[in-house]
């Protein structure tokens, strides 16, 4: 520790400064209204083009948005429904949307039966949505994938579309998607899952291009704040690394006695 | 031999994935049913954690969190019946806490398994070991709990009182010794945040896929110990000399890895003797 | 009340103030807030845990909806009611013993233990179709992929110790690295999104579409 400060507890006082500079960036972003660049996500272009296979082959598309409450990764994989729903729509193909997995599932639900209405209603097919193709099944996670699974092969879709938070199931849903012949576009919020989903998907969204590419869709300020604030934590962190390693390298610990402040 | 157009060739390189499922079922019910006892070496980090609880103290107050489902416990049991049965070995006073509806009747297995132990060493019912059931159903109760144990935990699973135990002692983090976390993920974040990121000593079982996740914890210094999988158990159990469900798992576990290797093998001589060879003529024809 | 209970600020202003109670006692040391922070936290995961009583008749409702239409596989829906009441009615009898527990033992273990014993099958299929050295980069996988496969089978250490060098290598550097950048990039997406969600930028959190907005 460098220096301790009064009032706040020993070894924390860096984490509060950064997170209080977070959200002081995130507010001035938000306030400015400016509609921050983000690059387009290449899997966009995946997403479009399994969509479109799947209408010319006349197949439905299943797109999943996770199995978690309202997280970070939740909303990303509703702004790719979104997106895919508004897809579907235009092109006529048959959406559905498997839901549940989690106890925090059924809060998210609603949201996303509002978003697929929301796009049907938009590009003026409203008779075309149909309820019954947002199934509930179950908060738990293996019947879930029970339930997932058993979809994908009764209606062998053209493009299985699986963002958001997965667990577990998400190898279950990504080789079942391979075996149907469907292409597998999936996103990979844990690190866990990262390595088998790139094997076994057709396309992977890792890490933070999942929630990148929901910014990207939604063209709201706020969510391509939060990924150029994201960014910029990232190059600092670059830097603090370097700086780590080239003070430890020559025998200096000011850094680490720096984090640990 | 290959037959025109590569017949064996082009087998290797698109063969069913049935086939896969069905060597692998075999090679791994096989040694379960008729086991052959091969040797198994011990990796350092299973080293380590046998190291840190041969450090436990008796009378130490351990806080066994069970972070799993019903499938996660049958990937790790091994590791929390050879954690428990050193714990008792140490007259270390336990107490169990799940993060899953599946998990509650877990503890009473795991009493089950180690009975022998925990009579030979007087184990007594809220003196020494205690079962508090379902107590982390949210990241809210981790974070009350370890800020005021007693606000958030007062009854024991069967609603007994836990007033008149060793949990008398308990107020917040600083007083556990030690937590002994085994998960499938589900409520560890927290507990590392709100316990062992204060300080708590904290070890930690995890199934396979975990521990590339969970090792960034172990290399800083903020888990003591993580044992890894079934085959951090196996060893564990090798390493107490007391043999279980992981040791005899591993005959299955080692050739299941030798049977997908040969898998990924023959799958590459099949890309390479057809595949390649394929994608090489459509491309001269198309020129 | 309800309507004051909807306004959109009062339910921003809650989540500023329950956000601070309990932020601000992980940093600052101040006894009663750290008491304050406690009773909250602990009424907050009560309420949470009855969203689970909310679920279940939530799925009453939709269930009972489903049967009542009797729309394409309604008599799943009604299984899943009846077995619903059945266990809640078991908890009730006994937790120790009785039927509860065998349900536990004879049903839910081997269902949930199949299917995650599945997992094994279909990560061996994956990897057996995907580990194919198209180009320099998959051979590197490959290799790697091999190396860490033939160490972690517990035989391989009895008789051959030279590949834990290599695979242990390879877990504490690259698999370590990504790992932490996962858990970098995962922690202030978590922080940057909770900003969002207690400026108020994110409704569908508090329910409200953008319609309503």
């Amino acid at each position: 520790m460098l220096f301790s400060v009064p009032g706040i507890i020993n070894g924390r006082f860096i984490g509060f400064l950064l997170d209080i500079a977070m959200a002081a960036l995130v507010y001035y972003y938000i306030k400015t209204r400016k509609m921050v660049h983000i690059r387009r996500v290449p899997g966009l272009d995946a997403i479009e083009e399994a969509v479109g296979r799947s209408a010319e082959m006349g197949k439905p598309v299943i797109c999943s948005y996770g199995i978690g409450g309202f997280t970070y990764w939740t909303l990303a994989g509703l702004s790719i429904l979104s997106h895919v729903a508004h897809l579907t729509a235009k092109t006529g193909s048959r959406l559905i949307v498997p839901t549940g997995g989690g106890d925090q599932s059924l809060i998210v639900r609603p949201v996303a039966e509002e978003i697929v209405k929301t796009a049907y209603t938009m590009e003026g097919v409203e008779d075309q949505y149909n309820p019954d193709d947002l199934p509930f099944y179950s908060g738990q996670q293996y019947a879930y994938i029970g339930g997932y699974v058993g979809v994908m092969q009764r209606v062998r879709p053209g493009s299985v579309i699986m963002t958001g938070s997965h667990a577990s199931e998400a190898m279950n849903i990504a080789e079942t998607s391979n075996a149907v012949g469907a292409i597998t576009i999936t996103s990979g919020s844990y690190i866990s899952n990262v390595a088998a989903l790139a094997c076994a998907s057709d396309y992977i969204l890792i890490g933070e291009e999942a929630p990148a590419a929901g910014a990207y869709l939604s063209e709201d300020p706020a969510q391509r704040a939060s990924i150029r604030v994201q960014d910029l934590f990232k190059w600092l962190a670059i830097a603090v690394m370097v700086l780590g390693i080239a003070a430890r390298s020559l025998g200096n610990d000011l850094m680490l006695r720096l984090l640990s402040t | 031999m290959a037959k025109d157009n590569g017949g064996i060739l082009k087998w290797m390189a698109e063969y069913d994935r049935r086939y896969v499922y069905l060597a692998l079922f075999l090679v791994m019910v096989g040694p379960l049913l008729r086991p052959i006892g091969m040797p198994i070496s011990v990796s350092p980090d299973t080293r380590q954690y046998y190291q840190v609880l041969q450090q436990v103290q008796p009378g130490d107050k351990v806080f066994f969190t069970l972070n799993t489902e019903f499938s996660g416990y049958n990937e790790i049991q091994s590791g929390i019946i050879a954690t428990m049965r050193l714990l008792v070995e140490k007259n270390a006073r336990v107490a169990f806490g799940v993060a899953h509806v599946e998990a509650t009747v877990i503890p009473e297995l795991i009493v089950k398994a180690v009975q022998a132990e925990m009579t030979a060493n007087d184990y007594q019912y809220g003196r020494d070991y205690i079962i508090l059931g379902y107590i982390f159903p949210n990241e809210a109760a981790v974070a009350a709990g370890a800020q005021d144990f007693h606000s958030v935990v007062t009854q024991d699973w069967l609603g007994r009182p836990i007033a008149g135990t060793f949990l008398d002692e308990i107020d917040d983090w600083e007083d556990w010794d030690l937590i002994a976390d085994f998960t499938t993920g589900i409520a560890t974040s927290y507990l590392i945040n709100h316990y062992a990121l204060r300080g708590t000593p904290m070890i930690m079982n995890c199934i396979g896929v975990m521990i590339a996740s969970e090792k960034p914890y172990l290399d800083s210094g903020i888990l003591l110990a993580l044992l890894q999988s079934m085959r951090g158990g196996a060893e564990l159990e090798f390493l107490i000399g007391h043999p279980g469900p992981g040791l005899t798992a591993m005959d299955g576990f080692s050739f299941g890895h030798y049977a997908l290797i040969i898998f990924i093998l023959i799958g590459n001589v099949g890309y390479f003797g057809y595949t390649r060879q394929q994608q090489m003529k459509i491309s001269k024809e198309a020129k | 009340m309800a309507e004051i209970l909807k306004n959109r600020q009062l339910q921003i202003i809650v989540m500023m103030l329950s956000f601070l109670f309990v932020f601000l006692p992980y940093f600052l040391n101040v006894p009663q807030l750290n008491t304050a922070s406690t009773k909250l936290i602990t009424i907050t995961s009560i309420v949470t845990a009855f969203t689970i009583a909310l679920a279940v008749i939530a799925q009453f409702r939709r269930g009972m909806n489903i049967i009542n239409r009797r729309s394409r596989g309604w008599y799943f829906k009604a299984y899943m009611l009846v077995t619903l009441v059945l266990m809640l009615g078991f908890s009730l009898i006994s937790r120790e013993t009785g039927p509860y527990h065998w349900v536990m033992f004879a049903v839910v273990n081997p269902l949930s233990s199949v299917n995650y014993g599945i997992l094994a099958f279909y990560m061996a299929s994956t990897a057996a179709r995907a580990f194919r050295a198209r180009n320099t980069k998959a051979l590197m996988l490959l290799l790697s992929g091999f190396v860490v496969l033939i160490y972690q089978a517990p035989l391989t250490g009895a008789y051959f110790t030279g590949f834990e060098p290599i695979a242990l290598y390879l877990g504490s550097t690259f698999a370590m690295a990504a790992g932490r950048m996962f858990l970098i990039s995962v922690t202030v997406g978590a922080i940057v999104f909770g900003v969002r969600v207690i400026l108020g930028n994110e409704p569908s959190v508090l329910g409200i579409s953008k319609e309503e907005q």
